[in-house]
């Protein structure tokens, strides 16, 4: 369970933000907000699911 | 002289192993920075179509169902998850639960094209019957043009990580060395990504239009 527990934190703290996401979106109809919370996604799943620091890795494994 | 044969022999494997691991390490990097220049590329493809959607829509936006809306954004998320325990299990060398996490990763992808093209798309009237087209008005044709854009891709990474999961199961990977495996899993990512920002722009932005 151990080499899984980042991405299961991610995952939870992605549908976290998809909720806020939706209830914010019926308070308000801001873009900027919206987006904002779209941004935050992004880097999470851009940083830990698709690994980008491994482009710099300079052993370039796994 | 047997002995110095023998030990000349070891120290060349030797060489060829560092030299082997290098090449792959290279390879690696090169294959790395390839994919994240085609990410860049399609970025401007899904970029151009969230433009036209807030040219064309403005503050508004079509009446989709927010449920409907809701489901496919979650499915797509736990995808998400099960295809980062493929990719982490392969790491590994858990292959059986490689195996497993890979198929919920293609039947979460079909479900979300399914969901897509009965209720987004109301290509099924007799299951849920949808009111827009993609030549009846401007929501019509961006709805189409990102949920059909998306979809191509959600099919095209489906395709290619059950050739990543035939390819595991003739052994074509090992825990060192599973690029095919990466490589799907960061599309499969990108794919949510881009879902990302099509779901607000799609769902949440601007007042619906009667």
């Amino acid at each position: 369970m151990g080499h899984y527990s980042t991405g299961i934190i991610i995952i939870l703290v992605l549908a976290a933000l998809t909720v806020v996401e939706f209830y914010v979106a019926l308070a308000t109809h801001s873009a900027v907000f919206l987006l904002l919370i779209a941004a935050l996604k992004a880097i999470l799943v851009i940083w830990f699911f698709m690994h980008v620091k491994r482009l710099w890795s300079a052993e370039g494994g796994h | 002289m047997a002995v110095a044969t023998k030990s000349l022999h070891g120290a060349v494997a030797a060489h060829d192993d560092h030299a082997g691991h290098e090449d792959y390490a290279t390879r690696l990097r090169l294959n790395r920075l390839g994919m994240w220049l085609f990410f860049i590329s399609e970025a401007f493809l899904f970029g151009a179509l969230l433009a036209t959607r807030f040219y064309l829509w403005g503050d508004t936006r079509p009446e989709l169902d927010q449920m409907v809306g809701l489901i496919v954004t979650s499915v797509l998320l736990l995808s998400s998850a099960s295809m980062y325990v493929a990719d982490t299990a392969a790491e590994h060398g858990q292959w059986r639960v490689f195996s497993v996490a890979a198929w919920t990763t293609m039947i979460l992808g079909l479900v979300f094209f399914l969901g897509v093209v009965i209720f987004e798309w109301g290509l099924f009237p007799q299951i849920y019957e949808g009111h827009l087209t993609p030549w009846g008005d401007k929501y019509g044709a961006v709805v189409f043009a990102m949920t059909g854009m998306h979809a191509l891709h959600v099919l095209s990474g489906i395709v290619l990580i059950f050739i990543m999961w035939r390819l595991a199961r003739k052994k074509h990977f090992t825990p060192e060395k599973h690029w095919g495996i990466e490589a799907a899993a960061i599309y499969w990512h990108y794919v949510d990504l881009v879902w990302i920002f099509f779901y607000p722009a799609l769902y949440l932005i601007g007042t619906a239009h009667h």
